[in-house]
């Protein structure tokens, strides 16, 4: 009875959550790579999946970043600047600071 | 999507069904490390806790559910704010009969402060200390009916894909008593030590299986009332807990076994069985 009980309680929840997180993901697509400046980053303190979403997230409130995406296992960022726009990496190194990660160089 | 949908599914029948006949504390891996500035953090954790074997003949025998439900927010980098809110209940008994409870349990508000964060191509390693207050709902009978103060030091290492954390938390409870029987609760000390071993799934890199392992320490003092301890109250119990935790971009399904190896109980109070939890953290 106790296993029943936290069986349909824990399922019922987690189903809820995943099945909404699937539900709401957009289909990114990926845009033509050469209408976009890619710059990448090295960024130290990256340590598991969960870690570069804090990452990504503050590095896209960035107005002239058109997409942001982290690899904990390469310590790397790749940013997509938005046409026309000028990027600051000095914005780039503010954003991988307060997500508590350190910048290593610019590989591209 | 879908198969991953249905891999999660089944990985967490599994960890119910495995854990379902334990009590737990929570996988302390990363306690030192503060999240990313703006990032937010819905945690939840079904806990059982089992007590028995009665010293005395009454047969007594206590099951505890305990739903936690809690939200934190990196307020600044080095700065999270923490609310919990957990929802309990539990079954006594005795002497061949039952009694239900269910409520809520004390909120909490706490604040963690990363105090050093190191990041190099090496290592990470990072040290944040927290200060929470417990308030009483003082709806039923899980809460404290005290104010209660707590503080504790957290240390994270990590290197290539192994972590290592070391964990101190002192609570001062009973500083304000909002009941009329004037208890003091007693003191908790806690000690934790923990190790992990994370193993990268797919090509990707946006999945991730961590097998855990820790060793925890607690003392609970006695209650005071009048200057004197109560009896039947206070408890030190060593617990070994293996868990595991796996993680997808912003989700981490997460269970933990509780095994305690030794436990000494003030006067007639139950052993504790092993326990366990498993849940669920979704940052966005």
């Amino acid at each position: 009875m106790r296993n029943r009980f936290l069986l349909v309680l824990v399922s019922s929840f987690w189903i809820g959550v995943i099945g909404c997180t699937v539900a709401n993901r957009g289909v990114i697509t990926e845009p033509a790579k050469q209408d976009f400046e890619i710059r990448i980053y090295e960024v130290l303190g990256m340590d598991c999946p969960g870690c570069h979403g804090g990452l990504e997230k503050l590095v896209r409130k960035i107005p002239a970043v058109q997409e942001a995406k982290a690899n904990w296992e390469k310590r790397q960022l790749v940013v997509t600047v938005r046409p026309g726009a000028e990027l600051n990496d000095e914005d780039i190194y503010d954003a991988i600071g307060r997500a508590n990660f350190t910048v290593g160089k610019r590989i591209k | 999507m879908k198969r991953l949908f249905w891999m999660l599914y089944v990985v967490q029948i599994a960890l119910v069904l495995v854990l379902s006949d334990a009590i737990a504390a929570g996988i302390s891996v990363d306690a030192g490390l503060t999240p990313a500035e703006d990032r937010w953090i819905l945690r939840t954790q079904m806990r059982y806790m089992e007590r028995d074997d009665d010293p005395t003949s009454m047969n007594r025998k206590m099951d505890r559910y305990t739903l936690n439900i809690v939200l934190a927010y990196g307020l600044r980098r080095n700065l999270t704010l923490v609310l919990k809110q957990p929802v309990v209940h539990q079954e006594i008994s005795m002497a061949g009969s039952t009694s239900k409870d269910t409520g809520l349990a004390n909120l909490s508000l706490l604040a963690k402060y990363g105090i050093y964060r190191r990041n190099t191509p090496e290592h990470t390693f990072g040290v944040a200390m927290t200060f929470g207050l417990e308030l009483p709902t003082g709806a039923d009978a899980f809460t404290s009916e005290t104010w209660d103060v707590n503080s504790g030091l957290y240390m994270s290492w990590r290197r290539g894909s192994w972590a290592s954390d070391f964990n101190i938390a002192y609570a001062w409870n009973g500083l304000a008593d909002e009941s009329s029987r004037g208890t003091n609760p007693g003191d908790e000390l806690s000690l934790d030590w923990a190790l992990a071993h994370q193993f990268s799934i797919g090509g990707e890199a946006e999945v991730a299986l961590a097998p855990v392992l820790e060793v925890s320490y607690k003392n609970i003092g006695q209650d005071r009332l009048y200057s004197h301890d109560v009896a039947d109250t206070g408890e030190t119990i060593l617990y070994i807990s293996p868990g595991i935790k796996f993680t997808k971009s912003s989700l981490i399904l997460e269970a933990l076994a509780q095994i305690p190896v030794w436990q000494e109980q003030e006067g007639s109070q139950l052993k504790r069985s092993t326990g366990g939890f498993v849940g669920i953290r979704f940052m966005f």
